[in-house]
């Protein structure tokens, strides 16, 4: 007996330990064996400097240690301010940064997509840079753009993509196709003739997986863009227009002629690089910092780069469909004004000339010239579009930006795959997005 | 203390624990379980609690303030349609995973068991059949898609036997999509059933198969009256277990179709992603989290029903 | 005669269905495989090689150079052998209570316990990250390890209350006939015969931590405390996919949980019978 309860009285005692044993394993915190470290609790070092961290998803796409170095930078400028990047991958880094608004903790300066801006504001999970730029005696004349929501500026894009048509050399002239399609007509019939030569080609390529629905603005809006329509009236949605009609009207032709590839519905945009880089596919709409991917992964591949054709008989200033890599900063940061320093080094004259050329971006500071305009022929053609029009992307700080592409998506898929009429599909999309702004 | 005592002693000893048990003693259970306890309340049932709050309310997380609205959200969510198509297709993607799993697990470990062949030959293939089930869900994922890729090796196979004329877009075909992921979950999670079923095949004792082979029951008799009985506890277990797992299927759903095309592959776990991390209708999101939580709640019941009815 | 001709006829059959089955599982894996060995453009190559001209280590050594893809693999054993420690510790514990005493709360503690497996771990994600930086434990090695033994201790529970259930009671209780406590009945006498069905839970658990990915992923936020699923889905950048590293990563990532099943089988197939037909 006696035994027995001394054994129930170890046992609740041990359980009860193990309990706390546990307990106090989570109170040990974020001091892991190698992890963080002590410079993340309270954004000081332990020599006293401020720790700023920059969350984006830039680094894994450009070229290895070029951020980093960047960094270091702007860490011998200010000394006393050190740098921590925070990587992940585009979609991560759009989940994360949700997740972090959400518990405020937000990295002091985040990097940002236009279409991310007006939630975050809303939220007050990233702060004001008006304020911040007059606090800094800031003269904002040399930045291209910036992204305001209810006139205050929340983002500064820092470098930008511009979207332009890519064309497969050899598999157009294989097609009988002489030279790149500059209106929509020549352009379904280049793809129509690609679309023949067999073996898989495929005249177009367009990328509307629902899950990153980024394809509506890359490469179906592109369309009504660079015609110069447009899919907003005063700020307020107006997708039922005839600008719009006729390019979903358009891409609704191509599918039908078969001259997009196939998988369309569920492609994603890495995808529609892999097969163009492949040399399967004729014609495609996308970045130009792919440019250097598509050469890396296959030297052999002859292509050019031009304009997105436009509506027959348009002349006026082609809209140029571009994507930026933003930034801002965060509400909950203990340190903005160290935070709008870098901002302020990352928009300075020559690190954005630095960072858009290894990004093979356009600057988002009017005076920085990247190294690769003067070096590189197709930049230089690309340089040449971009100047010629004007940069266009509607969807950048529209409220619930990915969700508005992303019902405009499900409405063209509901169009090409089951034959709904356009009118019925744009005005479902009118009404969804009229219920979001 | 004294001699009187030492007598009576002995004798409430023995009774003592079954009469007048110690309070001490009837928490011994509670201490072998404290710490499975204090780490689920802390981090399984503040949570759920959490989910559940916040599906009363209206605008959490993406408001500062947010006010209880009832049972609006729940209103708002299990009238759409396209919850309904979730449902329907998380239905479909279940039962048949489920079924199938289970053929395959017990056709393979059946395959597996035979006194046919040589025990090297079947360690072999026993490693080669349970491979599936180690990858993680990711790579399964990426794997498929590059496999059922429209210029992928299987599209070139099906051609090359003249089952197809032009490669197939398997994932995005609007009647292919659902095929295709239910087709890859199957691969993916054959093994489980497999391995239980073998362990459990190599449990029947020899004399139940040599007492029907003396009454000249047939193969398929013996399969019939001595395997699938002997079989039915973990049959059952095993399927109630596959049926919530496989419900809530979402890595492999999100990373091969992402819920299209249309709304051909959507799911209840897709459609509660979407509604939080793409509309930020977080409240929405925790209204159809908490639908999801009862129905799997429903099934996690029989389970342990089934269990306890068994011992 | 006959019996041969059909003994024959069912031993190729047998042989036929296992080289069948054996395509339908293996055929995948040996084109993941084969994709490791080629150059990223060869990927999709038409038609489709299973050995390339191409061929080379060029992926496994670009994985095997990076410190930081090193640190997942690191990362990832660490993680997953503390969660396989603290969970079998855990479980075994909570199956000596549920196996071995009546108790008020039994039903209502098990039930809670086998529901939790339902709970569908998205919809807990934006709670649960609050909770975890509530708790300090964003990006760190702890919060992980706790979050995964929430996944693997209510199997590893259900699947040791059956092992127990198996050994007679008449085992431990003589033991404590001889005065031993019920702890060490549990840990001398219990513990030890149960060898087979603990190894299988471990691997079971082992397996569970090796290959989660929706929480390692946002749970973490930096490189040192990332584990391989999150390192493999890295390199599917925004704009390309490194095929041929993703595959590389997918191999080796998939070689641990291999060879401890492998080695384990015997013990790993013995103790899901306990689990699954005595819990």
């Amino acid at each position: 007996m006696r035994a027995q309860s001394r054994a129930s009285r170890v046992m609740v005692v041990v359980g009860a330990a193990s309990a706390l044993s546990l307990l106090a394993a989570c109170a040990g915190g974020e001091g892991s064996p190698v992890g963080a470290g002590a410079a993340d609790k309270k954004g000081t070092a332990a020599d006293g400097s401020v720790v700023l961290e920059l969350s984006q998803w830039w680094e894994p796409e450009l070229p290895k240690g070029a951020l980093r170095g960047i960094m270091d930078g702007f860490e011998q400028q200010n000394p006393g301010i050190k740098v921590k990047l925070i990587s992940a991958p585009y979609a991560s880094t759009q989940q994360q940064t949700v997740a972090g608004a959400a518990s405020k903790t937000l990295a002091d300066v985040v990097g940002l997509d236009g279409a991310w801006v007006n939630d975050l504001a809303k939220q007050k999970a990233v702060t004001d840079l008006t304020t911040l730029m007059k606090d800094a005696g800031y003269d904002d004349s040399q930045l291209a753009s910036q992204i305001k929501v209810d006139g205050q500026t929340y983002m500064i894009p820092v470098v930008n993509f511009v979207y332009p048509m890519f064309t497969n050399d050899d598999l157009l002239a294989k097609a009988g196709v002489a030279k790149p399609p500059t209106t929509r007509s020549e352009f379904l019939a280049a793809a129509k003739a690609v679309s023949k030569t067999g073996n898989g080609n495929a005249g177009w390529i367009l990328p509307l997986a629902q899950d990153a629905p980024n394809g509506i603005q890359n490469d179906v809006m592109s369309w009504v863009w660079a015609s110069g329509g447009s899919m907003l009236k005063d700020g307020q949605p107006d997708v039922t227009n005839d600008s719009v009609k006729s390019a979903v009207s358009f891409v609704k032709d191509l599918y039908d002629a078969k001259a997009i590839a196939p998988g369309t519905l569920t492609m994603h945009e890495q995808d529609k690089v892999e097969q163009f880089t492949n040399g399967r596919v004729g014609m495609m709409i996308d970045s130009l910092a792919h440019i250097t991917l598509i050469r890396e992964n296959n030297p052999k591949l002859k292509f050019s780069i031009s304009a997105i054709p436009a509506q027959d008989g348009y002349t006026g200033k082609r809209g140029m469909p571009y994507a930026s890599w933003g930034i801002g900063v965060a509400e909950n940061s203990k340190h903005k004004k160290e935070a709008w320093k870098l901002v302020q080094y990352l928009m300075s004259t020559d690190v954005n000339s630095k960072l858009s050329s290894v990004a093979n971006a356009f600057p988002g500071n009017t005076k920085s010239v990247p190294d690769f305009v003067k070096s590189d022929a197709k930049f230089k053609t690309a340089f040449d579009i971009w100047n010629k029009g004007v940069p266009a992307n509607e969807f950048t700080g529209l409220p619930t930006a990915e969700d508005l592409m992303r019902s405009f998506d499900e409405q063209l898929q509901q169009t090409l795959a089951n034959n709904q009429p356009v009118d019925k599909s744009l005005a479902d999309v009118q009404a969804a997005w009229a219920k979001k702004f | 203390m004294t001699a009187t005592q030492i007598p009576t002693r002995a004798a409430p000893t023995q009774e003592a624990p079954r009469r007048r048990p110690l309070p001490l003693r009837r928490l011994v259970p509670y201490g072998y379980l404290s710490p499975v306890i204090v780490l689920m309340i802390v981090l399984m049932i503040v949570p759920v609690v959490v989910v559940i709050r916040y599906s009363f309310l209206d605008n959490v997380i993406m408001t500062p303030t947010s006010s209880l609205v009832g049972w609006h959200n729940y209103v708002t969510v299990l009238g759409d349609p396209l919850f309904r198509t979730a449902a329907r297709n998380t239905a479909v993607f279940t039962s048949v995973s489920v079924a199938v799993h289970l053929l395959l697990g017990l056709a393979f470990a059946m395959l597996l068991n035979t006194t046919l062949l040589g025990q090297r030959t079947k360690t072999v293939f026993r490693t080669i059949f349970v491979m599936p089930w180690l990858l993680t869900v990711a790579i399964i994922a990426i794997l498929w898609r590059l496999l059922l890729d429209p210029n992928g090796v299987v599209n070139y196979g099906l051609q090359g036997v003249g089952l197809i004329d032009t490669p197939v877009a398997w994932f995005s075909d609007l009647n292919l999509a659902l095929p295709a992921v239910t087709f890859v979950n199957i691969w993916a999670g054959y093994p489980f059933f497999m391995v239980s079923l073998l362990a459990g095949l190599q449990g029947i004792s020899a004399d139940l198969y040599e007492a029907a082979a003396v009454d000249g029951a047939s193969w398929l008799q013996r399969f019939v009256h001595v395997t699938l009985p002997s079989l039915r506890p973990i049959i059952v277990s095993m399927a109630l277990l596959d049926l919530i797992w496989t419900s809530q299927q979402f890595p492999l759903i999100w990373m091969t179709t992402g819920g299209g095309p249309l709304d051909r592959t959507e799911m209840l776990s897709t459609y509660t992603y979407k509604l939080a991390f793409s509309k930020y209708e977080f409240a929405w999101a925790s209204a159809s989290a908490v639908v999801l939580l009862v129905l799997a709640m429903v099934l996690a019941v029989f389970y342990v029903r089934y269990q306890r009815a068994r011992d | 005669m006959t019996s041969r001709s059909q003994s024959v006829a069912l031993k190729s059959g047998a042989i036929f269905g296992l080289l069948l089955g054996g395509c339908f599982a293996g055929l995948p894996i040996l084109w993941m495989l084969s994709s490791s060995f080629k150059d990223n453009s060869e990927i999709f190559a038409w038609p489709p090689r299973l050995v390339t001209s191409t061929f080379s280590f060029a992926a496994y050594t670009s994985v095997f150079t990076d410190p930081v893809k090193v640190r997942f693999f690191l990362n990832s054993y660490f993680v997953a052998v503390s969660v396989t420690v603290l969970t079998l510790i855990t479980a075994i514990l909570a199956a000596y209570a549920f196996s071995r005493y009546e108790f008020r709360l039994k039903g209502a503690i098990n039930v809670v316990i086998v529901g939790i497996q339902a709970v569908p771990p998205i919809t807990l994600l934006i709670p649960y990250f609050g909770l975890i930086v509530a708790l300090r434990l964003y990006n760190s090695y702890q919060g992980l390890i706790l979050t995964y033994m929430v996944f693997t201790l209510p199997y590893a529970i259900v699947m040791m209350t059956g092992y127990f259930n198996t050994l007679p009671r008449e085992l431990d209780e003589a033991a404590r006939v001889d005065g031993t406590t019920s702890f060490g009945a549990l840990w001398r006498i219990l513990v030890p015969i149960s060898l087979p069905g603990i190894v299988s839970v471990a691997v079971y658990t082992f397996m569970i931590a090796w290959n989660e990915y929706l929480f390692a992923l946002t749970l973490t936020r930096t490189d040192n405390m990332r584990t391989v699923p999150i390192g493999i889905q890295l390199l599917m950048g925004q704009h390309s996919y490194k095929w041929s590293e993703m595959m590389a990563m997918s191999v080796l990532g998939s070689i641990p949980v291999l060879i401890l099943f492998v080695f384990f089988q015997k013990f790993f197939i013995g103790g899901m019978t306990a689990g699954a037909v005595k819990s």
